[in-house]
C-alpha cells in the first residue's frame, strides 16, 4: 500500500486512539488519579457522616463522595464526568449564585478510571430494599401533594421542567441514583448527612409511604 | 435591632444562621418571602415574615405548629414542610422569637 499523507495521518490518529483508550491513565489507578486531579479540594471520600454543624456543611465546596458507590447507578459517574452538566441549579449551597457548570471535564479514559474508584466507596446503610423504579402513583402523590418535594427539586412534567432551585434537580434520577440509596437516604438521612438543609421526612409518614416515594423518585426521567 | 443570637440552657443558638440555612431557601435571606424557590409554578408564595399585617394574625402556638408540622397543620399548603424531625425544640422556639423580631409584632 502506498503511504500517502492522508493515510499516514489516519494511522497516527488510530494509534493515538487505541493508546488513549487502552492504557491506564496513571499508575495507581483511579484513586491516585482522583487525588492528582485535585478532586479532594471539593469532595470528601473518607470519614463518614462528619459534617455535624451548619458551618461544616457551608464550608463544603462539593458533595461528599464517601458513599458514591452506594449512591450512584453504575455507569453514571463516568458518563457525567465526560459531560458534567449541572445537577444543582445553584452553586453548591448558595442562595445567590447560579451553578456555572464549570466542573472539570474529563476524557473517557480518565472518567472511567475515577468512576471505577468511586464506585468502590460504599455505605453499609444502603442495603437491598426491593425498591423498583416505576411510576408509583402513591409515591407521586406523596411527592406532589403530601411533601411538595417540587418546592425545592426540579422534575420533568409533561416535557416541561418545573420546581424550586435550592435542591438538586431530580430530572434524570432514573439514570443517576441507586434506588436503594434513595430509600436509605429518605429513611435515615443522618447516616449520610447529620445536618442538611432538606427537612427530615422519616418519622412523619410510614416506611411504606417512603418506599412508594422512593419508587417514584427513582423512576424520574 | 436583631441580635440573631439567643442564649438558652444548652448554649448559644445562632438563629440567623438557622434561618438562613433552612428558611431562606423559600422565605429569602431577609425574610421577605422572596427566596430562590419562590417560582411562578408554585401554588402559593412563601410568607413574607417581615409583614406585620400577615404575621400578627398568627399566635405563637400557630407559628410553632407550622414550623414543627408544616403548612398543612394550619390548613395551609404542604409546600411549607414540617421541620419537627429536623430541628431541636429550642431551635424552633428561637426561630419563632426571630420571626417575631422580623415582623416586629
Amino acid at each position: 500500500m502506498r503511504l500517502t499523507y492522508l493515510n499516514i495521518s489516519f494511522l497516527i490518529s488510530l494509534l493515538a486512539t487505541v493508546l488513549f483508550f487502552s492504557s491506564p491513565v496513571l499508575a495507581g489507578g483511579g484513586e491516585a488519579f482522583f487525588n492528582k486531579k485535585g478532586c479532594l479540594e471539593c469532595h470528601r471520600v473518607t470519614g463518614g457522616p462528619d459534617e455535624t454543624t451548619i458551618e461544616a456543611v457551608l464550608e463544603k465546596k462539593g458533595p461528599e463522595l464517601w458513599y458514591a458507590g452506594s449512591k450512584f447507578r453504575p455507569g453514571f459517574i463516568a458518563r457525567w464526568l465526560t459531560d458534567p452538566k449541572p445537577i444543582r441549579p445553584m452553586a453548591y449551597y448558595s442562595l445567590t449564585e447560579k451553578n456555572k457548570g464549570d466542573h472539570v471535564r474529563l476524557v473517557p479514559a480518565e472518567a472511567l478510571e475515577i468512576a471505577a474508584y468511586l464506585m468502590t466507596l460504599k455505605s453499609a446503610t444502603v442495603k437491598p430494599s426491593g425498591i423498583r423504579p416505576h411510576m408509583n402513583i402513591k409515591g407521586k402523590k406523596v411527592f406532589g401533594k403530601e411533601f411538595s418535594c417540587y418546592a425545592c427539586h426540579k422534575i420533568k412534567n409533561r416535557k416541561k421542567v418545573l420546581g424550586g432551585l435550592s435542591g438538586p434537580s431530580l430530572v434524570g434520577t432514573r439514570a443517576r441514583l441507586n434506588p436503594d440509596w434513595i430509600y436509605a437516604y429518605l429513611t435515615n438521612p443522618r447516616a449520610f448527612r447529620p445536618v442538611m438543609d432538606m427537612p427530615v421526612f422519616a418519622g412523619l409518614v410510614s416506611p411504606k409511604k417512603i418506599s412508594h416515594l422512593a419508587e417514584y423518585v427513582s423512576s424520574l426521567e | 435591632m436583631l441580635s440573631g443570637f439567643l442564649t438558652v440552657e444548652a448554649g448559644t443558638i445562632n438563629v440567623k444562621q438557622i434561618y438562613r440555612f433552612y428558611c431562606a431557601q423559600c422565605h429569602g435571606t431577609e425574610g421577605r418571602g422572596d427566596g430562590i424557590n419562590d417560582r411562578p409554578e408554585m401554588p402559593v408564595s412563601p410568607r413574607d415574615h417581615t409583614s406585620r399585617a400577615e404575621m400578627s394574625k398568627l399566635t405563637d402556638e400557630e407559628i410553632l405548629d407550622v414550623i414543627n408540622n408544616g403548612g398543612e397543620a394550619t390548613g395551609k399548603s404542604t409546600v411549607m414542610p414540617a421541620f419537627g424531625k429536623t430541628l431541636k425544640v429550642e431551635e424552633v422556639e428561637a426561630l419563632k422569637a426571630y420571626l417575631r423580631e422580623l415582623c416586629d409584632c
